[in-house]
This record gives C-alpha cells, structure tokens and sequence, in this order.
C-alpha cells in the first residue's frame, strides 16, 4: 500500500518522514520536494507520477501531506486518510496545524504514524480514540499498569462501536442540535438559475449518560410516506426530497436502508450526525439583480438589487456582497439607503456590507466606477457577483426536525435544544 | 523546534554519544529525540545504534516507541547489532501483559526486515495471532506480508493459520486487515491465497457494518474483484453493499459504488437493475461536489469509464459538472472534458452556453480547451455547428495578440470548415478569421491558415499576397506548415494561375532542395503533375464535395471489452491515469476479461440488452478515428482520401508516382 509519509513545508524542506515500506528510497522523496513543492507544481495535480512512484499529496496552508507508493492503490482512500491524519493532528494541537507545531510535536507525530498507519494500511485513526492511549509525553503510569482498564480500551477500540465508551456520566442530560444549510446557486446573466442545491449538515452535541439509543427523524417525504396516517390527522406537510443522504459512522446504515429510520449510539460530545444534499423546491433567501452600464470609456456604472424572500419576522445577518470592479479601478462612489459600501482594491471589487437585513425587504446600491488609463487593451472579464448571509432560524430546503427520541435504560429524559441556520454557499450571480 | 536546523557536527555526535550513556533518565530521552530529529532531516546517526539500543531497559513507553523508530530504520545497515534487540521484543510479546506493548513489539518486529532476523520472528508471530485480544491480533496479521516479503520460504505455516483465522475470526476489524494482508501477499507472490467460501463471504458482509471505515474500504475493494457464482449471489452482495451509499466516507461511498456497478452484470432482473441504478446516481452526484478537490478530483477522472459502461446514470444531468469560479483548474479541466463526453444532440446547446461564459475566464490554457471542447462538439454534432460558429466569431473579434487562444481557435475554425465548408458565409464568419490569420505562431496555427488561405483564396481579399509573405518565409517554417503551404499554394494557383505563376516557382525553387524528404517529395509530386496535366491536380487538391462524414470522433476513452477490469480497479492509480492496471505496472499480471460481451447499461433500452452493435459500431468508430488522427497530422490527405473514395481513377495516377 502506501511506502512512506512525509511532512513538506513550502520551501520543500522534510518536517516529517515516516517510512512504511522498503521500496522507497529517500532521494525520491526530495526530487519530489526539490521538483514539485519547491516550484509550487503540487497546485496543479493531487497526483504526480515519476519513475514509477506515485505522489499523491494534498496542501493545509503552507504543509503539503504526501503520501508515495509504488503500487496501485486506492487514491481516493489515500487522500481521504491524509485528510483524516491532518484532522488528528488538529485535534492534538488545539486546531493548529502549521510548520511551528509540526516542529514542536514532532515526537507525538511520529508515534501517531506509526498507530494510525501500519506497514502501509490504514488503522484507527479517529482522534477521540486515540487520545486514550496516545498523549504527549507518555501516558500515565496506572493506566499502564492497569490491565482491565487496558483490555476494555483495545476492546473498544476494534469493537463495534468503536467511538464510544462506556459508564460516561452527566449529571444533566442535554442534546443540541444545529442544522446548518449551505446554498449553492448559479445564475445567468439573465438570472435564471443555472444549478442550485442545498449542502446541509446536522451537528449534535450529546452530553448523554450511559448508551443511550437515538431516533432521529426530519421531514423526508420518503419517510413520511411510510408512516401510517393517525385517523383524524390531516397533515398539510407532506415533506420535502432529499436526493442524498450522507451519515456518521455510528448510524445504522442498513436500518436505515431498510425502513429510512434514522437510529444511533452517538458519540460522546460533539460531532457531524449527517449531511445531506437536496436539489428540489429550494427556498433562496436573496434574489440579485445586478444592472451594468458603460457610461463612457473609462466610466462603468453597476446597480445591484437586492430582494430578501424569507418571512418578515426573521432576519439576514453579516451581509458581504461582493461587487467585482476592473483592476484599473481608480475611484468608485457609491450610494445605498441601507448598509455600507465600500472599494477593497485587494478584492478587487465593490463589498456592501449589511449587518442586519430584515426578511421581505429590497435594498438598492447604486457604484459608478472611475476607470484609471491603461496600456491593457483587454476587455474586463467580469466575475461574477458573490454573496454572503447567514439567515438564522430558516432552511433554504423546508427541513424540519421532528423528533429526537432518547432511549436509554435508566430512563432519563434529556433536555433537547434545536437551532437552524442557512448560511451562503457559493452564491453567484454572472455579471 | 529546538531540534532543527542544527546539523551535527563530528562533536554533536559525540555530545549525544555522552547523553545517550548518561545516567539521568531524562538527559537520555532528550538525546534520543535528538537522535530522531537527526534521522528526520536526514542525517546518518547510525553510528549511535548500540548506545540507543541501551536505551530500550526503561519501561517507559514513549522513549520506546522512539527507540524502535530508530531501530526500523537502521535495522538493515547494522544486522548484527540489530539481533541484540530480538530478545527484548521476544520478551515484550511473549511476557508483557499490556496489549498496547505486545502489538508494538509484533508490529516493530516486522519491520525489521533482516532475512536471518525473521527466524526468531515466526513463533512470537504465530503466538501472536492467536492472542485473545483482538487490538494484538489485527496488528499481528498485517505483520505477515512484512515476513512474506523478505522470506517468504518460511512463511506457509503462517500463511496456514492466516487462512484458518478467516474462517473463524469474529472481530470485525481484524477481519478487515487479514483480507488486506492476504491481498498483499497475492500481489508479493502472484498466487492467489484467499479462498472464499459462502460462509467467509457472508462473515465479510457482516463486518463491513461493524468495522472501521479504513476495513469497509478494505473489504469493498476486495469484493469487487471477486465475480459471484450466480444472479442470487450478487443480489445478496449488492444488498448488503447499498447501505454504505449513505456512509459519511467518499470512499467508502464510492467502493460500494464500484462494487453495486460490478455486480450489475451479474443480475437478470432487468427491472431490479433500474431500481439500483436510481440509488447510486444521487449517491456518485454527491461525491462530485465534495468539499476536499483531491478527492472529487478522482471521482471525477473515473466518470469517463462509468459514463461509457452507465450512460443511464447521468442521464440529463450535465449541469452537475458545470465549473464553479472559484474550483482550482485541475478540477475544471475534467469537468469540460466530461461535458464534452456527456454532450449529444439534445443538451448541446446548453453545453455550448456554458462553455460559452468559460471563454471569459483568466487563464489562457482554460480557455485554449475550452475552445477545443467547442470545436470538438461542432464537428460531432451537425445541428451545433451554427452556434458553435457564432460563439467562435464573436471571441475571435476580440483576439488582439498572438494568444494561446488564438491559435486553438484558428485550428479549430480550420477543422470545422473541413467539415462544412459552407460554415464560412455563417456571420461572416470567415472575414473575421482572416482578420486574426497574422497572430498564428504555432506550426498547427499557421498550417490551419495556410490552408484556409488556400481553400477560400477566392473568398479572400488579397489572398495571393498572403501566400506570397508565406512563402518568402517558407525556409523557416515547421514541416508541418511546410507541407501545408505546398497544397495552399497550388490550390490558390489554380484558382489564379496568371498571378501565381512566378509565386509557385518561387515555392518550387526553395521546397525541392528541402532536407526534409517529405517536403522535397511532394514538392516534385506537384510539380511533375503541373507540368503534365493540371486537371488531375485539380481533382487532388482542390477539395469541394462540402461535408465530411468522418469527423464524428469517438469520445470514449476505453475500449469496450476493458470495461469490466476497469471497473474493477475504480479508484486506483492505474484508473486515475485512464489506464489498466498491467498497463502501468509491469509486475501486475494481464487479467482475461472471460465475459463475452460487456453490457452498456443505457437509459432509453433494456438495461440487460446485450449491446452487441455497440461493439461494431465502436470498431467503426475506431477506423474512423485511425483516419481523423491522419487528418490532424497530414492537413491534405483528406483531399486525397476523397479522392480515392469518388475519383478511383485519379487516385491510380496518384499512385503510379
């Protein structure tokens, strides 16, 4: 599988080198630096082929993680663990991870390569587990000594439900749950919409006692469609369509492939029970209606409309819309009843920027843009208008929660809170 | 931090030599991680392996793990200081009641790679992988293939008790690392040493819920290169496989999309087939927009062959590979060579609008293919050409510099008026072009112009002095241009020979000396037929019969009968360069397809159709192809490829010379 790990920072020096097989050598590994990282090719490929050996690498700011091979693996499960392996390093370093603490944990680092991987293969690598058994600066001396202590841990760690232990105590039981919506939308020059679709996520914070089992349930239409009506209930919500469904790894999948129930033994803490990707009905909170003239040769001027369609109750908060403007921008005013607009040469654009937008609701802002002289006789290739927004308390794609059961065997019942977001995705509109 | 950038130095060494031998516990633990940050920039402490070995009679486990990193990696230049060692790790694994101990001595063992070493290895070893805990066991099995490599004469009892725990191990983990460690042998060995029964299958089904996502990776890429023994079979398999479509891992996502895709074939109920193909196209669509690029990245290379094996799965859904802005170009690249792919003759023009706004983009290489991809979809698809001409025009107004655009774009102009010639009267299409002739400086580029210059000379103002600067310039072009100017030249003859008399000898003059004896032969060709009949040469250069059938270029990129080992290789290396595994290891051994014929799996037909005039048609196409690719090389062989085809007798002429 994989022959070796290597740790590279941008000026191709070696941090970390970790080697798992023996058909390696190291002057492979620093033509690759030497050639690739130290000429910033790496941007250009996740995979490089030279001589028969296989670079697959991804770049965290100014780290490249490398992983080489001589045989055909897996590349997608390459990536992924090199992904997972920076995720554990984050987790130890405090959610750093740059060429200071790589130095500074460098003994910690190679101790995890060595659990997380073995002679090439993936192994445990999830960081909450590993915490047990791996610390800076040596573990301590009962848990050493203690064998019962050490048979439950490995037990555990290559048991069933590997990320959760047993006998955890709280003396309140609470559950929180944050639906976080991402809209991704594409519109024409004529703002018609060219693709849009939801990204959703649900994080749980479980502050649960003992194995509790959960059942969660939305309004999946293919869900709700199953269940059978109560006589007398006539329900106008008939649901909404999920097109895909991604879960953590404590949901039962073929539970869920069987009968669309959603049931699990959560981890201890914080984590990410689902995403989720909806295509249909989509609910976009901003229309964007961008007007550009060219008012003469070096004057433009861009009116941009902004309409809010979510409830008059609910808000838009931190507003950033981007407004690209021509590198040979010299001078933009600009004018609007709401919010602040203001040139950011470094972004090359126009940001209007509202803090808090009311639902129901259009907002006009009117640039016009000085050009300065140039020798570049191009035309402007206009990006497109971006937007940023968080709309608290709506779902873009109509998804609701519906319950939260808990079960467990001493029978408490769990304080449950519930928040839903929509946040901008790639929110673009083509000029 | 401390620890770097200082290189040791003769007194370093000995510095550490001292520390290493000191009797403080922790003057000795700084040294070694002294030693280790050596070893890390790549430095040669090797020098230090007896004084670090020392090191190993403190129980303390960090400094161990240390140690052992040390050992591994000097173990093969020192064998013989490297055996004082065994002891302690036979001691670990055999009396250590700490698990965490037991595996790391096992898993260190291994490492070694010292043939004489290994010896000492295979009783701990098999001890090992009977150890009650299942934390030792999972290590002790991968350290097998490390044995096997450097011994493998000592290995089959090993290999014994390997197969005999995969009958009866419980632990799903475990499990996992056994099928990748017997894997790893087969590949080290070339023998096949996993032998399946029902009962093992079923075990693996089970342990793909239980275990890790590393193991379900492990047992999906496994099953998919195992062909079940009947329709029941695979239907249980692929049941048991759905689930994992909805798992957060990509990978594990697409392994259980490779392995549903193999076992497709397998199945006889077409209508059961439809059913799983709705599930796994939202499945695969998620994947493309994946947050890490690596990873779509590699999702998206391996499109092409499930577009050529499920063209049902993306059936109306061109608009998932539409390039974001902000996506880096690795990424935008694949996604317009699928569009092109996914492109027919009902979604072609909302291909071409998106390809459209492409051709504002900033980098010039994007914006080069992306022309190319627009050519490509005008000469495939008869119905694009107007659009694909007007979108073409209206960039080439703005070319203003000898842009990589530009060149692209003359090349391409140049192939789609071989196809429809009448494509020059198409908003003026051709006055537009010849606006930008002058800003070609690539051989393709200028011999696209050459021949358009020839072609259309009687549609073009002052198309003889054009050749004319050609020609003064012809010592210095590329043979490619060379050659091109040649039939340009005595195409515009024709068409005005009083003007061209003295041009044509000039040519004559400077191309018959040439080095090059493609360029001096075909100088001679024409100027011999000149000099005895012009007609015939008329009926060979001079190309006016309008279309061309041939260009409806074959976009798959894998030959059909190549399709199922693809599949089966999907997601590894060899896929990701659009290659089979044999292809691009030389040690991997060529894998017969034993099925007859490979099933297309289309959305309009009966999934299960056996697509037999697929195959014809793509030996078709392959001819076809063989022919384009002379067209690309030799600009004025379809001329006389059309010749051979309408004017059999002319051809003879040209073949007695």
């Amino acid at each position: 599988m994989i022959s070796s790990i290597v740790f590279i920072n941008h000026k191709g020096e070696i941090l970390v080198y970790r080697v798992y097989k023996d058909d390696i050598t190291r002057s492979e590994t620093t033509q690759f630096c030497a050639k690739i990282v130290a000429t910033k090719e790496n941007k250009e490929c996740p995979i490089i082929n030279i001589d028969g050996t296989s670079f697959i690498h991804i770049t965290i700011k100014d780290i490249v993680v490398l992983a080489t091979t001589k045989v055909n693996v897996n590349v997608a499960m390459t990536l992924q663990f090199l992904y997972q392996l920076v995720k554990v390093c984050r987790a130890y370093f405090g959610g750093e991870f740059d060429e200071n603490c790589i130095k500074k944990h460098f003994v910690l680092i190679y101790e995890l390569l060595d659990e997380v991987m073995d002679y090439g293969v993936p192994q445990i690598a999830d960081a909450d587990l590993l915490k047990k058994y791996i610390q800076e600066g040596g573990l301590k001396p009962e848990l050493m000594n203690d064998v019962e202590k050490l048979k439950q841990l490995t037990s555990q760690a290559t048991g069933a439900t590997s990320w959760r232990p047993q006998n955890i105590v709280y003396r309140k039981n609470e559950v929180y749950l944050d639906v976080i919506e991402s809209v991704n939308v594409l519109m024409s020059v004529k703002g018609t919409i060219l693709k849009a679709d939801v990204a959703g996520s649900i994080q749980m914070k479980c502050l649960l006692s003992g194995m509790p089992e959960c059942k969660f349930g939305m309004n999946d239409k293919l869900l709700m469609q199953r269940e059978p009506r109560k006589p007398g209930q006539t329900t106008t919500d008939k649901g909404i369509t999920i097109d895909d469904l991604k879960f953590h790894q404590c949901v039962k999948l073929p539970k869920f492939d069987k009968e669309r129930a959603i049931t699990f033994i959560p981890p201890d803490g914080q984590f990410e029970l689902m995403t989720y990707r909806i295509t249909e009905n989509i609910n976009l909170p901003f229309k964007i209606m961008p007007v550009y003239n060219e008012l003469g040769k070096n004057k433009l001027e861009i009116r941009v409309k902004i309409k809010s369609i979510f409830e008059k109750n609910l808000f838009g908060t931190n507003l950033a819309i981007k407004i690209p403007v021509p590198k040979n921008t010299a001078n933009v005013s600009t004018n609007s009843a709401i919010g602040k607009a203001k040139h950011e040469p470094e972004q090359q654009g126009v940001i209007w920027r509202i803090k808090k937008y009311p639902g129901d609701f259009e907002a006009l802002l009117r640039c016009e843009i000085d050009l300065g002289s140039t020798t570049n006789q191009q035309p402007w290739i206009k990006p497109p208008i971006s937007i940023e927004f968080q709309v608290p308390m709506f779902t873009a794609s109509g998804l609701r929660v519906r319950f939260l059961r808990v079960y467990e065997k001493s029978g408490y019942k769990p304080t449950k809170w519930i928040r839903y977001i929509t946040k901008a995705g790639e929110y673009l509109h083509r000029l | 931090m401390a620890y770097f950038g200082n290189n040791p130095q003769r007194g370093e060494l000995q510095e550490l030599y001292a520390d290493l031998n000191d009797l403080n516990f922790e003057k000795k633990k700084e040294a070694v991680k002294k030693v280790i940050a050596y070893m890390t920039v790549g430095k040669d402490v090797s020098d230090l392996f007896q004084s670090v070995i020392k090191c190993l009679e403190f129980n303390d486990i960090e400094m161990k793990k240390l140690i052992y990193l040390y050992i591994v990696n000097y173990s093969r230049q020192k064998p013989d200081d490297a055996i004082m060692v065994i002891q302690n790790f036979r001691k670990d694994v055999r009396k250590s009641e700490n698990p965490l101990v037991r595996a790391l001595a096992i898993r260190t063992f291994g490492c070694l790679r010292v043939p004489k070493l290994n010896e000492y290895l295979i009783e701990p070893l098999k001890d090992c992988i009977q150890d009650d805990d299942p934390y030792v066991r999972k290590t002790a099995v991968l350290c097998v293939p490390k044995v096997y490599e450097v011994s493998p004469e000592i290995c089959p009892p090993l290999l014994d008790i390997l197969q005999k725990l995969l009958e009866k191990e419980s632990n799903a983990l475990v499990l996992a690392n056994l099928i990748q460690s017997m894997r790893e042998i087969e590949v080290v060995s070339g023998k096949q040493i996993i032998n399946l029964n029902q009962k093992i299958i079923q075990k693996l089904l089970l342990a793909v819920d239980e275990c890790i996502e590393w193991g379900q990776i492990f047992i999906l890429d496994y099953l998919a290169t195992y062909n079940p023994q009947d329709s029941k079979q695979a239907e249980v398999i692929i049941e048991r496989t759905l689930p994992r479509l909805s798992h957060i891992n990509p990978t594990v996502t697409f392994c259980a999309v490779k392995v549903i895709l193999k076992y497709l074939d397998f199945l006889d109920n077409g209508e059961l087939v439809k059913n799983l193909c709705k599930k796994v196209a939202p499945s695969l669509i998620s994947l493309l927009s994946w947050n890490q690029p690596e990873v779509q990245y590699t999702i998206l290379r391996n499109i092409s062959l499930i577009l050529q094996k499920f063209p049902i799965l993306f059936e109306n859904d061109v608009k998932v590979f539409f390039c974001s802005f902000n996506e880096p170009y690795y990424i935008k690249y694949e996604k317009l060579d699928i569009m092109v792919r996914i492109c027919d003759s009902k979604n072609f023009a909302q291909v071409l609008n998106e390809l459209l706004i492409y051709l504002n983009e900033a980098d010039p290489h994007f914006v080069r293919k992306t022309i190319k991809s627009i050519g490509k979809i005008a000469i495939t698809y008869d119905k694009a050409l107007d659009k694909a001409v007007s979108i073409l025009a209206e960039f080439a107004k703005n070319i203003q510099s000898p842009t990589e655009p530009a060149q692209e774009l003359l090349i391409q102009m140049q192939l789609i008026y071989k196809k429809s010639k009448q494509m020059y009267k198409h908003e003026d299409s051709l006055k537009i072009i010849y606006s930008i002739i002058d800003y070609a400086n690539e051989p393709e580029s200028k011999s696209a112009c050459a021949w358009i210059v020839g072609e259309f000379g009687e549609f073009i103002p002052k198309s003889v002095e054009k050749m004319k600067e050609y020609i003064d310039n012809f010592q210095m072009e590329d043979r490619l241009v060379q050659l091109q100017l040649l039939t340009s030249a005595v195409q515009l003859y024709l068409k005005y020979p009083s003007q061209c008399s003295v041009l044509i000898q000039q040519l004559i003059v400077s191309a018959k000396d040439s080095f090059n004896p493609d360029v001096r032969d075909r100088t001679y060709i024409y100027w011999r037929l000149l000099s005895t009949d012009p007609e015939i040469v008329k009926n060979l250069v001079c190309f006016n019969s309008g279309t061309f059938s041939n260009f409806s270029k074959d976009l798959r990129l894998w030959e059909t009968q190549d399709l199922v080992l693809a599949l089966e290789n999907m997601g590894s290396i060899s896929n990701l360069f659009h290659k089979l595994p044999h292809q691009l290891y030389k040690n991997i051994k060529i894998k017969v397809n034993n099925q007859q014929e490979v099933k297309i799996y289309k959305g309009e037909e009966k999934p299960e159709a056996q697509v037999k005039e697929q195959q014809d048609e793509n030996q078709q196409n392959i001819q076809k192809e063989q022919q384009q690719d002379i067209d690309l090389l030799n600009f004025d062989d379809p001329p006389a490829n059309n010749n051979k085809n309408n004017n059999s007798n002319k051809t003879d002429v040209f073949e007695l010379i």
